[in-house]
């Protein structure tokens, strides 16, 4: 595939515009999970992800033939998700609201077992959970869902994020003390 | 005994813990406790779960986004790409070249022969030398011969004047020879030499007495010095614009 993708951009910078389709179209769906891991919503992961190969189209020229187009377009989408979710419009919708209050928060965990007000308590929890995400700053929470939902390395995070990978790792590490905070009420009742 | 940070039950959650701080985690009860709610707090952290894109959804990013981009310029694929006039400028161009580097070739052919005719010429040089040499030392031994003559040995006589008489022909070549390459102190020597041998090789019956006249009259002692000078004289030395020895004939 790698071989392939590198063929498929020298046909773009070529000339083939077309050729580009088959870029966007092998990598769509892994940048679309990423943004919308970090955006928290379609609306914008889709626009990150036509945002993200917009740009990688725009800087093709640019693409280094050692990394695959693949991690390529997959670390401009990040940032183009860390530029969005970091705009102050955005940061402010989602921290309506001052629930520091751990009382105000507390909530029950949902079993396994699927009564309707368990059901009801396990939406309960994701809805904290995303709170919480949407609490963090937005390298922290790029940081976190970089190496714990994606399970990328500290080193590839560093590299993504622009920083060192003693920042990378400090990063993440504020982001799970924060997460672990807000959701401890959820914890106390398990 | 320093229990674990939560950094360092981080580091372990993540698989990049030291192998200390794995150990201790296994000998300490409390930072097993302690880890154990660290990782459960950590585990309840689940993903979200990311709405699902079917396979049309490639197509349908790259429909919105084909409009907005601008094809990248073609690059020249080699000569090929090349138009009918950038291949025939390119072929003046290459035409040219030839041309003056064959001009050049030639040029530089002519500028290079010159030294070569000097280089020719100097050996031709250096046999005239020596021919001149040869020419000087016999008419030296003449003169000698000339100076020290006895009384009545006409022998000796005859032999004086048929060696006269082979010299006078080469140094009158000779003569002129320096004559035209402006050796004057070469021309006027020989010029000299050139009277006594006529005198003696010319001289019915060469006689002592006469000898002895051409002695006197002549100067032959005079003339033998001159000899020995133009045979000392070194080829570089000479007062014209070229050698005496070496003297074109």
């Amino acid at each position: 595939m790698q071989g392939n993708d590198h063929s498929v951009v020298r046909a773009v910078l070529a000339g083939d515009k077309e050729a580009y389709g088959t870029l966007v179209r092998a990598h769509s769906a892994a940048v679309f999970r990423v943004a919308f891991r970090i955006a928290g919503n379609e609306a914008d992961a889709e626009e990150i992800v036509q945002e993200a190969f917009l740009r990688a189209y725009q800087r093709l020229e640019k693409f280094e033939q050692r990394s695959t187009f693949g991690t390529w377009v997959y670390r401009i989408a990040v940032n183009c998700a860390l530029n969005r979710v970091g705009e102050p419009g955005i940061e402010a919708e989602y921290r309506h609201g001052d629930e520091s209050d751990p009382e105000t928060k507390t909530v029950q965990v949902a079993t396994q077992d699927a009564d309707p007000e368990r059901v009801l308590l396990g939406r309960e929890v994701s809805a904290a959970q995303e709170m919480a995400m949407q609490r963090l700053t937005a390298t922290e929470k790029c940081a976190f869902v970089l190496r714990h939902l994606e399970e990328r390395s500290m080193g590839e995070i560093a590299e993504v994020l622009g920083v060192a990978p003693n920042a990378a790792k400090q990063a993440v590490f504020r982001a799970v003390q924060k997460l672990r905070r807000e959701l401890a009420p959820l914890r106390g009742n398990a | 005994m320093k229990h674990l940070s939560e950094e360092e039950q981080l580091d372990i959650y993540y698989e990049e813990g030291s192998d200390a701080a794995k150990a201790h985690l296994k000998g300490c009860r409390e930072c097993s406790s302690e880890y154990a709610k660290f990782k459960r707090s950590l585990d309840a952290i689940t993903p979200e779960a990311v709405p699902q894109r079917g396979p049309e959804y490639g197509d349908f990013v790259w429909q919105a986004l084909r409009p907005q981009l601008i094809p990248y310029e073609k690059k020249a694929a080699g000569w090929r790409g090349w138009s009918w006039w950038k291949t025939a400028t390119a072929a003046a161009a290459c035409l040219a070249l030839v041309t003056a580097a064959f001009i050049g070739g030639r040029y530089w052919e002519q500028r290079k022969s010159q030294p070569e005719v000097a280089g020719i010429a100097q050996p031709q040089q250096r046999v005239v030398v020596v021919v001149l040499t040869d020419h000087l030392d016999r008419t030296e031994r003449l003169l000698v011969q000339l100076n020290h003559a006895g009384p009545g040995d006409r022998a000796e006589n005859a032999q004086l004047q048929s060696e006269a008489r082979e010299l006078l022909a080469s140094n009158r070549l000779y003569r002129v020879s320096a004559s035209k390459e402006g050796d004057p102190a070469l021309a006027g020597a020989l010029d000299r030499l050139e009277r006594v041998l006529v005198e003696v090789a010319n001289d019915p019956q060469l006689t002592t007495a006469d000898l002895d006249r051409v002695r006197q009259d002549m100067n032959t002692s005079g003339i033998l010095f001159e000899v020995r000078v133009l045979l000392a004289r070194k080829p570089n030395q000479e007062s014209g614009p070229e050698s005496a020895k070496g003297v074109k004939i």
